[in-house]
């Protein structure tokens, strides 16, 4: 069977700001269909990771998305939908219009239909009368507008509560299901224990891990406060060996 | 182009949405019916025909107040977008930086011309009354010349939006801008011209170097036949340039400082960390 198109390609890609160095020859092949968590302490370089690929921060070394390099140019930016860590959409827009706008950026219609019914507030909702997990949604929806190949989602579920954090992961692995593929950016990877297909860790802007969600790099990390424990399953352990 | 336009709407939307602007439309009203009713007054006090000293007055505060507001409205968008986490967001669109700093302006310029529509509109109603044909175009080129120098302001503060560290810096820098060219730069030449002999020409530069004085002069040119308003400064650029070469002049003047600031402010969006 021939080796899949990969859908993100990086080379050496290091980033500096001024004399300090976050980024150090990161290499990377991610799929169609994968999900993969980045993850690893504050300051190892995840978001400024992702900036570089969203075409935020220019950098050295390659990286290629679909076959483009990132390298300023718009049109590489069309396959890419992008999740910053932090955003404060305009109070006075209304949910509808934040997706019209973005939508019309993109050249897309302004429709997510594969979110479940009830995961945007209403469209007429102007955005300052919604709460963090709300806003954090339509941010999430933009991100999706237009069915991009690849996904860069920065912490994308830490104002979410669980229920619309089980139904974006839903969304996600309906979307990668169809051939797309997401870096989700987290420092509590085994909170995706389930959803991703991988990890990659980072410490002091190198790849320290790159595979298995139970990596000791990644079980380091542990998870968010509150959330349930992995099931031995999605850990890849034999049962009975992990009830012995 | 679609993209562009695309900002360009979003900026105007929240800019009419947002009170900062609402207040200023309306402050800027106030006070060009204020000048205007005042300057009818002196000019009925003297038993005189026509709007001149209320055109005058208005002059002044067409080339001092929306370059202002040009300048803050500017200066606050790209570096509170930056701050907001906003433009990263449209950055990471399928849209040059170019095209968003188009946009930004285009959007922000349809706010300004907004409020100086509003405030010589007000202006224009008390002054119909009095109005001669004669002074319909010295009030269109009045109109026109602010129209121009509050879009060189507006420029100038999306460049220094593009190149600020944060919107406190950007809206200080403004501020400072704005000093200099509304009274430093005429301080300045008052103090330097008799030193340096500065003559006709050496005004000229220096008129072409500031905006507001270019807008100042343009609108000044179209309310006095024959320059007579400008003194021997206006019939030296009526004598070099003749009435439409003075005016292409000091358009190209107004358009440069609109222009370049916006080129400046693509390619620097364009290399630093957005």
């Amino acid at each position: 069977m021939p080796e899949p198109t990969p859908v993100l390609v990086t080379e050496g890609l290091a980033k500096a700001f001024g004399r300090h160095a976050v980024l150090d020859g990161i290499s990377l092949r991610v799929d169609p269909g994968e999900i993969v968590v980045i993850s690893g302490g504050n300051g190892a370089g995840k978001s400024t990771l992702l900036r570089c690929l969203a075409g935020l921060l220019p950098f050295e070394g390659r990286a290629r998305v679909g076959g483009l390099e990132v390298d300023g140019r718009p049109d590489v930016r069309r396959l890419v939908g992008y999740v910053p860590q932090a955003v404060q959409l305009p109070e006075h827009a209304t949910v509808g219009e934040v997706l019209a706008f973005f939508a019309r950026l993109r050249g897309v219609r302004p429709e997510v239909p594969d979110l479940p019914e009830g995961f945007l507030p209403a469209a007429e909702r102007p955005i300052g009368i919604c709460s963090g997990g709300q806003r954090q949604r339509v941010a999430l929806a933009v991100a999706l507008l237009g069915d991009p190949r690849l996904l860069l989602l920065d912490e994308p579920v830490a104002n979410l509560d669980e229920g619309g954090r089980d139904a974006f992961w839903e969304t996600l692995r309906g979307r990668a299901r169809a051939g797309a593929a997401a870096l989700v950016a987290t420092p509590t990877p085994a909170d995706l224990i389930g959803v991703a297909d991988r990890a990659v860790v980072l410490a002091d802007g190198r790849v320290v891990h790159d595979g298995a969600m139970d990596g000791p790099h990644v079980v380091a990390l542990g998870r968010r406060r509150g959330t349930p424990e992995p099931r031995a399953s999605d850990l890849g352990e034999d049962e009975e060996e992990a009830e012995a | 182009m679609n993209a562009a336009l695309a900002v360009a709407g979003w900026e105007l939307r929240g800019a009419v949405r947002s009170r900062v602007v609402l207040g200023a439309a309306l402050t800027f009203g106030a006070i060009c019916l204020g000048v205007t009713l005042l300057g009818l007054d002196a000019l009925r006090g003297l038993g005189l025909a026509g709007v001149g000293p209320a055109a005058a007055g208005l002059v002044n505060l067409g080339v001092l107040v929306p370059p202002l507001l040009g300048l803050l409205l500017g200066a606050a968008s790209l570096a509170g977008a930056r701050e907001r986490g906003l433009l990263a967001m449209v950055a990471a669109q399928p849209i040059s930086r170019p095209a968003i700093v188009l946009g930004t302006f285009l959007g922000l310029a349809g706010a300004l011309w907004t409020t100086v529509a509003l405030g010589f509109g007000l202006a224009s109603l008390v002054l119909a009354g009095v109005a001669r044909v004669q002074d319909l175009a010295p009030l269109g080129a009045l109109v026109g010349a602010t129209l121009a120098v509050g879009s060189a302001g507006l420029a100038v503060g999306v460049g220094i939006s593009a190149f600020a560290r944060g919107r406190g810096q950007a809206t200080a820098l403004a501020l400072a801008v704005w000093f200099v060219l509304a009274l430093g730069m005429d301080l300045a030449l008052a103090g330097l011209a008799p030193a340096v002999r500065l003559g006709p020409e050496g005004l000229l530069v220096a008129v072409l170097l500031n905006p507001l004085e270019a807008g100042r002069i343009l609108a000044l040119l179209a309310a006095s036949a024959g320059g007579t308003a400008l003194g021997p400064f206006g019939a030296f650029l009526l004598d070099r340039f003749g009435a439409g070469g003075a005016a292409a002049l000091l358009v190209g003047g107004i358009v440069v400082w609109t222009a370049l600031p916006l080129v400046l402010a693509g390619r620097a969006l364009a290399r630093r960390v957005v």
